[in-house]
């Protein structure tokens, strides 16, 4: 039995402001040192699945960048390995609405090379969601349960202060059945039905079969289109997660799930499993004479000399003597000078504050500094 | 094209050495495995130093203990040493027709090894070692090799006169010719000493090496023989000097003290310098966690670590977990030690998988003179929470 993984890099329903205006979702810095896609390619890794294809639509530069041959997931292979499907460049439109029309387009668009694979089911996952799963228990289920489709979903909020705008979500029967499949309005802090995790197990030429239907017939979206339109007729079984999660759409989100890894317990399970990523043969972190750190994750080859208060520190920052950084996101390479005062902010990588500058937003509404800034 | 590929130079990095001045520290590891500096172990230094020096053919000569020294060195890859064509090899002594044969001398090590180099077929050889943390750019020593038309170029350090002693010495002319070369002088006649880093025209070193091997009285080193030889015969033999940071960590002070080092500014180990990066291999940990009621101060510390206590003047290895109340200053914690409540620990070294009990007392620097000394606690052992141990003390059992 083999397997094989796609992942969308992106998502429609998030708005990370300039956090993703040049990037993909997936290859947005998280945790410090991690880029999303290294917790979602973790989880394939641990699950022992070594080919994943990565959907990439626009500004996929970073995320190619970031992966490079796959070797430091373990996934430069010569069966199977890391593959980054990048869309072909003959569409009229460079509107990224336009250039897959949906979740199945983008998979039509790839149909070749997921055909060309001689993996026997899929795995199919979102970049907008972190948790921590074993595929392979997840497979199990499907195959005992003579499911055409397992979809994952939670019952509990597992870290997350509410579920989006657009989420679906499942209402399942006892054989855990997927009855109906419906699209939130609007977003929601008391859940109603079971909340889809964006992890869907299918058979592969069922998913080639079910892509080249729903295209002919102009529909491309595959929770409304396959999901919710054929929950009648095929056998979608849900598989409940009871793990950890985070969900990362908006950038007060974006900031709930960075601060949430500062809680050791926390912590301890969403690194359980080895996560992987690029390895910068950083100089372990140092900290000066006055520095002051309290609550605070910090990368490699960062150098605090000043403060650091509930704060995710990414590699090779440097907070000179005299700042103060406080519940803050600070990106690889970024540097705060002298006296300067960063609260409430995400700092994008290269940025750089000046000496006795203040970049002070509000818990409400986090001020956002894009990738090479000075201020 | 010629069926045989040419490398100009071919490394061979003597790492068999078994290091035992550092005691307990090398109990079950060679030297050049012993970690330093917070990620890296000594071999990255002189990995790191050939790959930034463009030389990607690497023969790692490895004797005593090298399991974890293999294991840690694999395909090369952390070095950007897995190349299809050179790249990091491991050479350990092996069996030729009915006898083994150990390496009998640094010398022996390479003579056993012609055949690896010839594979090659370099115009010269450097050997190195795997015992010293510096940085230095091989190539700007093969420079100084050719423009001396040099059969051997020898690098050299300015030590203390009063170290001489421990290294082998050489006297030159104005133009750095070797004159004189002593290996371990009772009576120095210089201090300028050998690095341990030697060019060599491989077909000379060849002949040189055949020679030596036939000499029964021989102890088939370089310094002892190989050197004295070829300055005897009247061969080019020149001096490179090296002027930045060096050191031989071969003892608990020096390595004690080399780790210090890094946190003093402006020494010559620049580890920040992205252009010189040393490589180490990767445990894909998280970032560290500094807890609510953590003080930090002049410290290193590695990924994986959660410090909830006090971290002055020291290098942390990854993994550490240092809890509330626990007190560190001026010492080495290695990888996956746990420091609980209320311990305290100065001047020592704390080896990997240790665990300090609450309130225990290592290395507290009791005489109150200013000689420093450095306390050694060996690998996975447990002391007892409240017991004490006296600095420069070595623990090797579980207390």
């Amino acid at each position: 039995m083999s397997y094989m993984g796609l992942i969308y890099s992106y998502s429609d329903r998030e708005n990370l402001r300039e956090l993703t205006s040049n990037r993909a979702l997936a290859a947005l810095s998280i945790g410090g040192k991690y880029r999303i896609i290294d917790f979602v390619l973790s989880n394939f890794v641990n699950s022992g699945i070594f080919e994943v294809s990565v959907i990439a639509r626009t500004n996929y530069h970073s995320l190619i960048e970031h992966l490079g041959s796959g070797a430091e997931w373990d996934m430069s292979r010569k069966r199977g390995g890391l593959r980054v499907l990048t869309p072909f460049a003959n569409k009229e439109s460079t509107d990224s609405a336009q250039i897959y029309k949906g979740s199945i387009d983008a998979l039509a668009n790839h149909l070749h090379s997921i055909k060309k694979s001689m993996a026997e089911y899929v795995v199919l996952t979102g970049s907008r969601i972190l948790y921590t799963m074993d595929y392979r228990d997840m497979i199990k289920a499907h195959l005992n349960s003579g499911a055409d489709i397992t979809i994952a979903y939670t019952n509990q909020m597992n870290g997350t202060q509410r579920i989006p705008q657009g989420s679906p979500m499942v209402y399942l029967d006892e054989q855990k059945r997927v009855q109906s499949v419906e699209i939130l309005d609007e977003e929601q802090s008391d859940r109603e039905g079971s909340w889809c995790i964006d992890v869907c197990v299918i058979r592969k030429t069922l998913l080639e079969s079910l892509i080249a239907d729903a295209t002919s017939h102009q529909r491309y979206d595959l929770y409304n289109d396959i999901l919710k339109r054929l929950a009648p007729t095929l056998k979608i079984f849900g598989y409940e997660y009871c793990g950890h999660l985070l969900e990362i759409s908006t950038i007060s989100t974006y900031m709930e799930a960075n601060r949430a890894m500062l809680d050791p317990e926390f912590a301890s399970k969403v690194f359980q499993e080895t996560v992987y990523t690029k390895v910068k043969d950083s100089v372990p972190a140092l900290y000066g004479p006055d520095c002051y750190v309290e609550n605070s994750m910090i990368s490699d080859g960062c150098q605090i000399l000043g403060t650091v208060i509930n704060s995710v520190v990414s590699r090779g920052v440097h907070i000179d003597k005299g700042a103060v950084v406080k519940d803050s996101i600070i990106m690889q390479d970024t540097e705060i000078m002298d006296h300067a005062k960063v609260e409430h902010a995400i700092l994008d990588k290269d940025v750089i504050v000046r000496d006795g500058r203040e970049v002070i937003g509000h818990p409400s509404y986090p001020i956002v500094l894009p990738k090479m800034s000075i201020v | 094209m010629s069926l045989i590929k040419k490398k100009d130079m071919v490394a061979m990095l003597l790492a068999g050495g078994q290091g035992s001045r550092l005691g307990v520290l090398t109990k079950d590891v060679a030297k050049p495995a012993v970690p330093f500096g917070g990620k890296y172990r000594i071999i990255d230094f002189p990995l790191s130093n050939c790959i930034n020096s463009d030389i990607d053919t690497i023969g790692v000569l490895t004797q005593y203990q090298p399991m974890e020294l293999n294991a840690y060195i694999g395909n090369g890859q952390p070095w950007d040493l897995d190349r299809m064509y050179g790249g990091a090899r491991i050479l350990p002594p092996y069996v030729r027709g009915k006898e083994g044969e150990w390496y009998k001398g640094t010398a022996n090590a390479i003579y056993q090894n012609i055949p690896f180099i010839e594979q090659y077929s370099p115009n010269y050889v450097i050997i190195l070692s795997g015992d010293h943390i510096y940085k230095m750019n091989y190539r700007w020593m093969l420079d100084h090799h050719m423009k001396k038309d040099a059969d051997c170029t020898i690098a050299v350090i300015e030590v203390p006169m009063e170290e001489a002693n421990r290294f082998g010495v050489m006297s030159t002319n104005e133009n750095l010719r070797i004159t004189d070369f002593e290996e371990k002088p009772i009576k120095p006649k210089s201090n300028l000493a050998s690095m341990g880093v030697y060019i060599f025209d491989w077909p000379t070193l060849k002949e040189y090496l055949i020679r030596d091997e036939e000499d029964p009285h021989s102890s088939k080193d370089f310094g002892k023989n190989i050197i004295p030889t070829m300055l005897a015969d009247g061969k080019r033999l020149f001096a490179y000097k090296y002027l930045g940071y060096w050191k031989d960590v071969g003892t608990i002070e020096s390595l004690w003290q080399a780790n210090m080092d890094l946190l003093k500014e402006n020494i010559s180990l620049e580890l920040y310098d992205p252009r010189w990066k040393i490589y180490a291999r990767n445990g894909n940990l998280p970032p560290q966690y500094i807890g609510r009621h953590a003080t930090m101060k002049d410290s290193h510390v590695s990924e994986g670590c959660s410090i909830e206590g006090t971290v002055e003047n020291s290098i942390i290895f990854p993994k550490v977990t240092i809890k509330k109340g626990a007190v560190v200053k001026n010492s080495v914690v290695m990888s996956s030690t746990t420091i609980d409540e209320n311990a305290h620990v100065n001047y020592s070294i704390i080896a990997e998988g240790v665990t300090v009990g609450d309130g225990a007392v290592i290395g507290e620097n009791t005489n109150g003179t200013d000689a420093v000394l450095i306390s050694v606690v060996a690998d996975r052992v447990t002391v007892g929470s409240g017991s004490r141990v006296e600095s420069g003390s070595v623990v090797d059992s579980n207390l």
